[in-house]
């Protein structure tokens, strides 16, 4: 169901969140007048382009445009400091990749540090594709931030994503989140009987979460035991047959009208991911060689042009 | 009659021992059964060769007969077996399978292929009907334990089916919340649209709703018989590891005593029971 977002809502502050599976999403956001298709694509475009697009500065834009977007969409931009853990994890395992073990090629330009060796070309390269992933990664938070799990399915069944495979996309959801639950659950009975990890040697802590899979193992089988025999009395049949062997409709999915501005939206994102796309396949517009800042460096370390 | 249980008996894959032995049973239609009896005893094993999930979801040997309005339950259809009965856990995360409470409630009438006015018009009326509306927008994982328990009961209601069973409804949620259950059931009771099969530890309360009482005792029936009748022999209740209702006891006990004629009906709750003693005690020349 769409909530209509008025003037007076439209503060620019964060809106009160609601608690999803994967996070929290804000109780009211001018997205939510979007069909949930349409930020599907709003999805797919700013988290697909960037495989598109090696010229690090456009990434670096995109992520500045997921950040507004997510301002605009009311979201709490203080809970992604959770992500800078991942952001910085990311940098330094492709930075040491690239510093360790750059390749062999006689055509790389070494750079010396002093006391490292470095090579630019694989250097600018992994550059390159670290704000790829970011920027991909905004995509998602994006995407995640302004979804309820709810809204994830009915957009995959919009796009005519079989019931049965939404369905177990929305149990794997749900598998997730409880999952991690039961984890808390047993650390906290651990803690509870004076188990101290911090004490505990790293390799100990290891052999300790290994142990915590044969647990977490018994309750998803039950689990999953449980989920079939609540499908078996509710009359599910997993050849999605109904009663009277009609076709299944989608109570939820009908609840969400889509307006001429989805239509808009939807031919709009789809036209920009076209365009991007066959500028950088039929022509190499956003070509790393392309970038400003590459070509800078370049001059500026006196290495000629690719 | 409703439901017809014919020497059904029911053994689960590596177990030696038959958890439902010589079963037969016959439940009238809008009619309400209360099932009582320790744990271990086959209640679960006995309500779910009824809504079909035995043999259906479980390995095992099966014998005799279950017929739901003169159908074989092992050869039904598990969308037709819905239709027909409805089944709630004890547990109700267990059932849980969508995002939100409104997405649980309408998950089982999409399969029974209803048309999106059906399902408006029954979510709306399930929700009314357990106090649940506030509610639909909500994961059903984020709401209290007597919250869950309502969701998983207005799951089924919106179902309509004609029979409804409950598995231990109010195991596991605060007193309060099972005051609640219990209101919805009397609600369902007074309707008499369905037939009602509660599994329930909580005698004092399901017994005022009951038309029978069954007590399961190592997978037989030990006593089928309404409330009133159910109680007399409370030694053999108790004999059998039912939680007899305390005043019954001490009515039982006055009455075994001789300070009640043995005609005497045992109390139920605790107005039966201060009564009772008055009587009593007036029979001993005292005052009440």
């Amino acid at each position: 169901m769409t909530t209509t977002t008025t003037t007076a809502e439209m503060t620019g502050a964060p809106a009160r969140r609601q608690k999803t599976l994967l996070g929290y999403v804000p109780n009211v956001s001018p997205f939510y007048n979007f069909h949930p298709v349409t930020r599907l694509i709003l999805f797919l475009t700013l988290g697909v382009v960037p495989l598109f697009i090696y010229i690090p500065e456009v990434n670096m834009f995109l992520i500045i445009l997921n950040l507004i977007l997510l301002k605009w969409g009311r979201v709490d931009l203080s809970r992604l400091r959770i992500y800078l853990p991942v952001i910085v994890t990311v940098a330094i395992f492709m930075g040491t990749v690239v510093v360790l073990a750059p390749g062999e090629d006689p055509s790389f330009t070494p750079i010396d540090l002093g006391w490292v060796t470095i090579y630019y070309q694989p250097v600018f390269f992994t550059f390159a594709a670290y704000w790829r992933l970011i920027a991909m990664l905004f995509g998602t938070i994006l995407y995640f931030s302004i979804n309820r799990e709810r809204d994830i399915l009915v957009g995959l069944r919009s796009l005519r994503l079989p019931f049965i495979a939404s369905y177990v996309i929305g149990l794997s959801i749900r598998a997730a989140g409880m999952f991690m639950e039961d984890f808390r659950i047993i650390r906290e009975a651990e803690l509870a009987r004076g188990l101290d990890t911090s004490a505990m040697k790293f390799r100990d802590q290891v052999k300790l979460y290994m142990m915590y899979l044969i647990p977490l193992f018994s309750i998803s089988l039950r689990r999953a035991d449980e989920i079939s025999n609540a499908l078996f009395a509710r009359g599910y049949n997993i050849s999605g047959k109904v009663a009277g062997g009609g076709e299944r409709l989608d109570y939820i999915r009908s609840l969400y009208p889509m307006t001429r501005t989805d239509w808009i939206a939807i031919i709009l994102l789809v036209t920009i991911f076209v365009i991007i796309g066959i500028a950088q396949m039929g022509f190499g517009v956003f070509a790393i060689t392309n970038s400003p800042l590459e070509q800078f460096m370049r001059q500026w370390l006196n290495i000629p042009p690719a | 009659m409703s439901i017809t249980i014919e020497n059904l008996e029911w053994k689960y894959e590596h177990t030696t021992e038959f958890a439902l032995r010589g079963i037969n049973l016959e439940i009238p239609e809008n009619s309400f059964l209360g099932v009582v009896g320790p744990n271990e005893q086959g209640k679960t094993t006995l309500v779910s060769a009824i809504s079909g999930l035995i043999p259906h979801s479980f390995n095992g040997i099966y014998r005799g007969s279950v017929k739901v309005f003169g159908e074989e339950v092992k050869d039904a259809e598990a969308v037709h077996l819905a239709s027909q009965v409805g089944l709630v856990f004890s547990d109700p995360e267990s059932q849980f399978t969508a995002m939100t409470v409104e997405e649980e409630l309408v998950f089982g009438m999409e399969n029974l292929g209803y048309d999106y006015a059906k399902i408006k018009e029954r979510l709306e009326w399930a929700a009314d009907i357990t106090m649940i509306s506030s509610l639909l927008d909500k994961s059903p994982y984020d709401i209290s334990g007597g919250q869950k328990q309502r969701v998983a009961i207005a799951c089924v209601l919106a179902m309509n089916p004609r029979i409804i069973i409950l598995d231990e409804p109010t195991s596991m949620i605060d007193p309060l919340g099972k005051q609640f259950i219990f209101d919805i059931l009397r609600n369902l009771k007074e309707a008499g649209r369905h037939t009602l099969i509660v599994v329930e530890h909580n005698i004092e309360q399901l017994a005022p709703l009951a038309d029978q009482l069954l007590l399961m005792h190592e997978g037989e029936i030990a006593k089928l018989a309404p409330p009133d009748e159910f109680f007399e022999d409370t030694d053999f209740l108790l004999e059998r590891g039912l939680y007899v209702p305390e005043v019954t006891v001490f009515g039982h006990w006055l009455r075994k005593t001789g300070k009640l004629p043995p005609a005497q009906k045992l109390p139920r709750s605790l107005d039966d029971a201060v009564s009772l003693t008055r009587t009593a005690l007036q029979a001993k020349g005292g005052t009440a």
